[in-house]
């Protein structure tokens, strides 16, 4: 693996309204928690700095609108992501139910070439809040139902488990593009096809 | 660079002591200009960022400025540096008397040794090429971006060293021993200036740490303005960061520095990368054959070597190309080498090629003694290559022989190149046939090689090759010079009539086109050389069409004096059809281009301009009363839209204006009809509002049920049994009073209205101890509902109460309000008794525990009677009012944490209003209503307001309209908090008004629902209205515009259709940015400005003034004034985004942070420009 090679990592944040994407998503990279933002319209996106594993990786969050049907727009953005964070807020439990179709709509609009190891990461945000309506048995539970999804409970507003998440998420990201890379020299010409070498990923890939 | 051009002339007219001194002096000034430009920039980036990178493109053409400064005058021959345009062996040469030098030199040394690092850097792609300072993130990217580090090594070195300015110093004192006493660093003055320049540079810090991609792409959207600020300021345009700005400059064939190098002089390319990229398929040339294991004997060699032929069409003619396998793929062969280490050579070979190769074939010297091994042999390689313009040679001589063909080209002087020896198998057929059609249109072989008699077929073929190739006999007598004996043996002569004109017209009238930057091959300019495909102008150009035709040319040889003047005759007539035709090809693309714009465009403007003049100040106060008659009516509503258009409304005002502005009201109405209609207005808006807050109470009696739900069976993953005391209780509540079970949901709508206003208080008490709050409330409700049961009167005190507020409210309204409550009592009774029943027959069905625990609440409140706050009188009426059995079915289901079981029940009994609930509901909406004042005291008042209105709009509510609403409900709650909070007007009790206007719009409007962004357009209303009602009113209107844009509609596609066909017309350089980098031109980073109309763009001042402009512009100019403003946000920022070359994700952080930072009033103002330009386009047919 050359280590010229740009290491830029897209990461998509989703989730319902209000769930806290974008706090969690400024948390991590400015370090501080506002109740100032605004419902996000539209996509805003940070870039932020860390180092895996000695390397340096250049993370690129992408929060987006929190309500489903502004999701036709997502394909602008989700476009090349290596890793979505699924967002609910464990005092909300409506907005953990919703976690399914976000991950199934991600899927169906960034179409990554291999679907079934796509890195998820989980989070339960808001955990600060006493009124908590999510088990963290029952977050667990889904995410060893659904490929062992790694699953972070955190708080945006403490700063709980944010790092901690994000370099998971990192991580993560960086092994599913490693693992890319091994397939192809060529990443970018593959995604063009990204439909097609997502099926016959093993045929295909071998030749190159 | 031009300053590398300059060395190279300098050293071609080494002794030029005898210059005239004035042009002497004007180019040190450029050199030190140039320097001077580079050291600011250099600054800046450091002032800006907290250091400089080592590969930034600043670095580079500082470095590049500087050793043009250095190489200037320089005593090359005195010190051994002959035809070297690097100044390194200067700094070797040095490094004996300079410590610094010494220092500098052994790092270069040691860099130029070390491989793998510089890898991909060795060459620079192009001298001139512009450095973007945002790179691409695409991942090809990086190594074409890389930065030039072999490149100026040394300076680059030195300056990264902190030891520049010193060497340089050393330089200047030492001056005589290295330079010529005219040259820029002998100079007293210039010398001093150029070290003194270079002292900061040296002061700052580089770094590598960071890759350059993540370095490019941080800076903030500030940084990039105000960078751009400081570079517009200078007074040559920072090309270097311009790219297509630049395209559009070199039309006008500027003599700025980026006119390059390697615009073909004729005798061969200085850089090696230039050589390199010169090989293959590119940008300045064109690749019209190409053949690898050609074999050449040069002269020194003792048998033919294989190579790699290749013809080119360049921008001054037909070159051939040949380079020995060794050069081209003897780096990968030989192992050992790096790869860095061979582009190092390139560099040395490339110099040693343009002196040997063309002339005298001897390998340089210098490179010789200063490379070391295996570098000594490329150098002999790149003597060994071959590069012919193809004008220069006068006859090709073929031979055929058994083992290959070989050519020999003839040169002007007789002098003949080496054989090239093709390979058998029909290449050297192809490449004269190549050849051929390269010197068409201009030139051709003599005699042509594809015969007039129908040979060409056979030819094609490759197989029978005499055919085409004509005998020599038919034409050849006229001027062949030598002639082999052998039958297979071929002369063709070179026939190009216009070449020795076209050489001296390219000196002297269009140098300047041919200087300019090479990067785009500029085909109108360049016709007018020998080699261009510009059929429109060629067709023009050919006179000699003899040629053609096989005849035997007429064409004297091409440097035949006498032929000068007929040929410079034709040359000028040439030029002359050929500006008249370029008119004429102008005039149409602009006929088209015209059609277009008028097909795309014309739907989004109006055709008629409304002209300016006075409207400047815009729509005032005084001009504003002017214009209102004694009855208060504005007629003139065109006037009014103009001002407004132009200027804006003056603040005071607004609140007036806006209503008419958004068709709410009619121009031309009375005072009285606008009292009648506010009033109307503020009905109907109350009777809405009483509907939705029914459903509402059925709401949060969900939520109250899922919530506890949830918490009970959290609590039980945890083992605790939290619901054992109700239990307990239950049982007696049951028997105790059916009527109780009813009293709840209207116990729960309390809550709600809490959470609201108190949310992180309430909260964690509702999921700690759900039950005690219920008991409360329900306590009071029970005793109300006793009261209200009992005593007919109780309810009439409250209905006065209810008057009381009413009319406060509206005088209307009181009458309506006044039946329904005087109904209620009845309805009270019967519901009461209906409720006891349904409760009885619930609790018969359902299952025993949910109810229980309900019921024991109830019960609590029984035993525990507190009747001192009123708040319990709203409970009771509610539910008399109505059968409130909805509620009470979920009610009971709460504890027992089946919300599944509540809901079908809820389907099935019919609730008219769930009216209890209202009153929670009433009192957060009591409290927005403007008459009524928010006090606590007042509360109780207002909530029987609502009980009456909700009385009498009894409905049914489905399961479904019920969940919907909850959504719906849910998702305005979060954005209403969210909305604008750090602006203080809105506390929470304005905030509560922005919650209503949106539940009433959104219970209007359910089929659609509530949309994100729907609260960003209602605030700046509100906060202009003040005012529910008239607030709800003008979000009504605006909506029925704005409503297309959310994603249920399809005009956000169509603004983005338009902003594309706009920026395509009217800048299409921007848009051709878009295009290239990533391709945004779907423009999605635009989504938010439309959606809430540039609402989060800007501040509430100018948001207003945006959209008052919005508003009026619809009858002023365009009705898609967003597109404008968009624009002109774009156009604001255009050489930003420009010289940035920004791509997607650079664009939208860039405009999300600049958002509220605009300067709003410039924007509008070009808004309307814009509008304007595009109507004169319109108009000028």
């Amino acid at each position: 693996m050359s280590s010229r090679k740009k290491l830029l990592l897209k990461v998509i944040i989703l989730g319902d309204s209000g769930v806290g994407k974008t706090s969690l998503m400024n948390q991590f990279v400015n370090k501080k928690f506002s109740n100032q933002y605004k419902a996000t319209i539209g996509a805003d996106f940070l870039t932020k700095e860390v180092i895996v594993d000695d390397r340096i990786v250049t993370m690129q969050i992408w929060d987006t609108a929190g309500q489903e049907r502004f999701q036709s727009l997502g394909v602008a953005f989700y476009r090349g992501a290596d890793c979505c964070v699924l967002v609910f807020d464990v005092t909300a439990p409506n907005t953990f139910k919703s976690l399914e179709s976000w991950r199934d709509e991600f899927l169906i609009q960034a179409s990554p070439r291999d679907p079934d190891n796509f890195p998820f990461v989980i989070l339960g945000n808001k955990v600060d809040l006493d009124n908590r309506a999510v088990s963290v048995k029952r977050g667990q539970q889904w995410c060893q139902s659904k490929n062992d999804i790694p699953y972070f409970e955190t708080s945006a507003k403490e700063a709980v488990n944010v790092e901690l998440a994000f370099q998971t998420i990192a991580r993560n990201a960086l092994a599913q593009e490693t693992e890319a890379e091994l397939y192809n020299e060529f990443p970018d010409q593959i995604k063009l096809n990204a439909n097609d070498n997502g099926r016959n990923r093993d045929g295909d890939n071998c030749a190159c | 660079m031009a300053a590398q051009n300059k060395v190279d002339n300098d050293s071609d007219e080494m002794p030029a002591a005898n210059a005239p001194t004035d042009p002497e002096t004007e180019q040190k000034e450029r050199l030190i200009a140039a320097v001077k430009k580079e050291v600011k920039q250099l600054m800046e980036e450091a002032v800006t960022r907290k250091f400089v990178h080592e590969d930034s493109g600043g670095v580079t053409t500082l470095c590049g400025a500087v050793e043009a400064c250095l190489g200037q005058g320089l005593r090359r021959r005195a010190l051994g540096l002959f035809k070297t345009s690097s100044t390194t062996a200067l700094l070797h040469k040095i490094a004996k008397h300079c410590p610094e030098a010494a220092l500098v030199s052994a790092r270069v040394l040691a860099a130029e040794g070390t491989p793998a690092t510089r890898s991909a850097s060795g060459v620079e792609r192009r001298p001139s090429a512009p450095r973007p300072p945002l790179c691409k993130r695409g991942s090809g990217s990086l190594l074409a971006q890389s930065p030039p580090q072999s490149k100026y090594l040394w300076i680059r070195i030195a300056l990264f060293e902190k030891q520049l300015a010193k060497i340089i110093e050393h330089l200047v004192t030492n001056a005589t021993r290295y330079y010529e006493r005219d040259a820029l660093v002998a100079d007293p003055d210039y010398g001093s200036i150029l070290s003194s320049l270079l002292v900061g540079p040296c002061a700052l810090e580089y770094s590598k740490a960071k890759p350059p991609v993540t370095f490019w792409t941080d800076p903030p959207a500030d940084e990039l303005v105000q960078r751009h600020r400081m570079s517009a300021g200078t007074t040559t345009p920072p090309s270097v960061r311009r790219p297509i700005l630049n395209f559009k400059r070199s039309l006008n064939a500027s003599s700025d520095d980026s006119s390059s190098v390697n615009t073909v002089t004729g005798k061969g390319t200085t850089s090696a990368k230039d050589y390199v990229e010169s090989l293959h398929q590119n940008s300045t040339a064109t690749l019209l054959y190409g053949k690898n294991n050609v074999r050449v004997q040069p002269k020194d060699a003792e048998e033919p070597m294989a190579g790699y032929l290749s013809l080119h069409q360049t921008a001054v003619g037909l070159v051939i190309k040949w380079t020995p396998n060794q050069l081209m793929n003897g780096y990968a062969e030989s192992e050992s080498v790096d790869k860095s280490l061979l582009r190092c050579h390139l560099v040395h070979a490339s110099a040693c090629q343009h002196t040997c190769v063309l002339c005298s074939t001897k390998p340089c010297t210098v490179y010789r003694s200063r490379c070391a091994g295996p570098l000594c042999v490329d150098c002999v390689y790149w003597a060994m290559s071959l590069q012919v313009q193809v004008w220069e040679v006068v006859y090709v001589h073929v031979h055929r022989s058994q083992g290959s063909d070989a050519l020999i080209l003839v040169g002007q002087d007789g002098v003949q190149r080496p054989p090239i020896h093709f390979p058998k198998g029909g290449h050297l057929l192809s490449f004269l046939s190549n050849l051929e059609t390269g010197l068409l249109p201009h030139g051709q072989l003599d005699p042509p090689l594809w015969s007039q008699r129908g040979a060409g077929k056979v030819f094609g073929r490759g197989k029978n090759r005499r055919r085409p190739m004509p005998s020599l006999s038919e034409c050849g007598e006229s001027d062949e010079v030598d002639q082999d004996e052998a039958a297979g043996d071929y002369v063709f002569r070179i026939v190009n009539n216009a070449i020795a004109d076209r050489e001296a017209m390219r000196h002297s009238l269009l140098e300047r086109a041919v200087q300019s930057p090479p990067r785009t091959p500029r085909r109108p300019l360049a016709s007018t050389s020998t080699t261009s495909s510009d059929s429109s102008t060629m067709s023009v150009d050919c006179p000699p069409s003899a040629g053609f035709s096989g005849l035997p040319p007429i064409t004297p040889a091409p440097h035949q004096p006498v032929e000068q003047t007929a040929s410079i005759e034709l040359v000028c007539s040439t030029m002359r059809r050929q500006i008249i035709s370029r008119a004429f090809y102008g005039w149409l693309a602009y006929c088209r281009h015209l059609s277009t714009v008028r097909t795309h465009l014309s739907g989004l403007v109006h055709p008629n301009i409304i002209t300016k003049e006075g409207a400047d100040s815009g729509l005032t106060e005084e001009i504003w009363r002017s214009m209102t008659d004694d009855s208060g009516t504005v007629n003139d509503k065109n006037e009014v839209y103009r001002l407004v258009y132009y200027g804006g409304v003056q603040h005071d005002i607004r609140k007036e204006v806006w209503p008419y502005l958004l068709g709410y009201y009619e121009f031309g109405s009375t005072t009285e009809q606008r009292i009648e209609q506010d009033a109307s207005c503020r009905r109907q808006y109350e009777t809405t509002m009483s509907e939705w807050l029914c459903v509402e109470a059925i709401v949060r009696q969900k939520d109250r049920e899922a919530t506890a739900a949830s918490i009970a069976r959290l609590s039980e993953a945890l083992g605790k049994l939290p619901p054992v005391e109700s239990n307990g209780d239950s049982g007696e509540v049951f028997e105790d009073d059916c009527s109780v079970i009813s009293d709840n949901p209207p116990i729960v709508t309390p809550e709600p209205s809490d959470n609201e206003q108190r949310r992180p208080d309430n909260k964690p008490v509702l999921s700690r101890a759900p039950s005690v709050d219920e008991i409360d409330n329900i306590d009071l409700d029970s005793e109300e509902k006793e009261k209200d049961v009992k005593v007919n009167g109780e309810t009439d005190t409250s209905d006065t109460r209810e008057i009381d507020s009413l009319k406060d409210l509206d005088d209307e309204d009181d009458d309506v309000h006044l039946k329904s409550v005087v109904e209620n009592p009845d309805m009270r009774r019967e519901s009461i008794a209906e409720i006891k029943r349904l409760a009885e027959g619930i609790v018969q069905k359902s299952d025993g525990r949910g109810l229980l625990c309900s019921v024991d609440s109830a019960n609590v409140n029984l035993n525990g009677v507190d009747q001192r706050s009123s708040v319990e009188e709203n409970g009771p009426s509610p539910q008399q009012h109505t059968s409130v059995i909805v509620t009470n079915p979920s009610v009971d289901l709460v504890p027992s944490g089946s919300p599944a079981s509540g809901g079908t029940t809820a389907n099935v009994s019919p609730s008219r209003s769930p009216l209890g609930v209202v009153r929670e509901e009433s009192q957060s909406a009591g409290a927005s209503f403007d008459t009524l004042e928010p006090t606590s005291d007042q509360r109780p008042e207002t909530r029987s307001n609502c009980v009456s209105p909700a009385s009498s709009n009894g409905g049914v509510y489905s399961n479904e309209l019920v969940e919907s609403f909850a959504l719906n409900l849910h998702r305005i709650e979060k954005d209403v908090q969210r909305c604008d909070r750090n602006y203080p007007f809105f506390t929470d009790e304005n905030l509560d008004k922005l919650r209503n206007i949106m539940c009433t719009y959104v219970w209007e409007h359910l089929e659609t629902g509530y949309m994100q962004g729907m609260c960003d357009l209602a605030a700046p209303l509100l906060v202009m209205m003040k005012e529910e009602a008239s607030a709800h009113a003008l979000f009504t209107r605006l909506m029925d515009r704005a409503r297309d844009n959310f994603p249920s509609g399809q005009a956000m596609d169509a603004h983005f259709a338009d902003m594309r066909s706009l920026i395509q017309i009217l800048d299409c350089e921007l848009y051709e940015l878009m295009h290239a980098h990533g391709d945004y031109t779907h423009f999605y980073f635009c989504y938010r400005w439309f959606l809430l109309d540039f609402k989060r763009e800007m501040l509430y001042q100018d948001v207003f003034a945006a959209w008052e402009m919005i508003w009026a512009a619809r009858h002023v100019a365009s009705e898609h004034m967003v597109l404008f403003i968009a624009l002109a946000l774009l156009e604001t920022y255009r050489d930003v985004i420009l010289a940035n070359t920004m791509d997607f994700t650079d664009i939208i952080k860039f405009f999300n942070e600049m958002a509220e930072r605009h300067d709003a009033s410039a924007v509008l103002s070009l808004a309307r420009d814009l509008v304007l330009q595009v109507q004169t386009l319109i108009e000028n047919k």
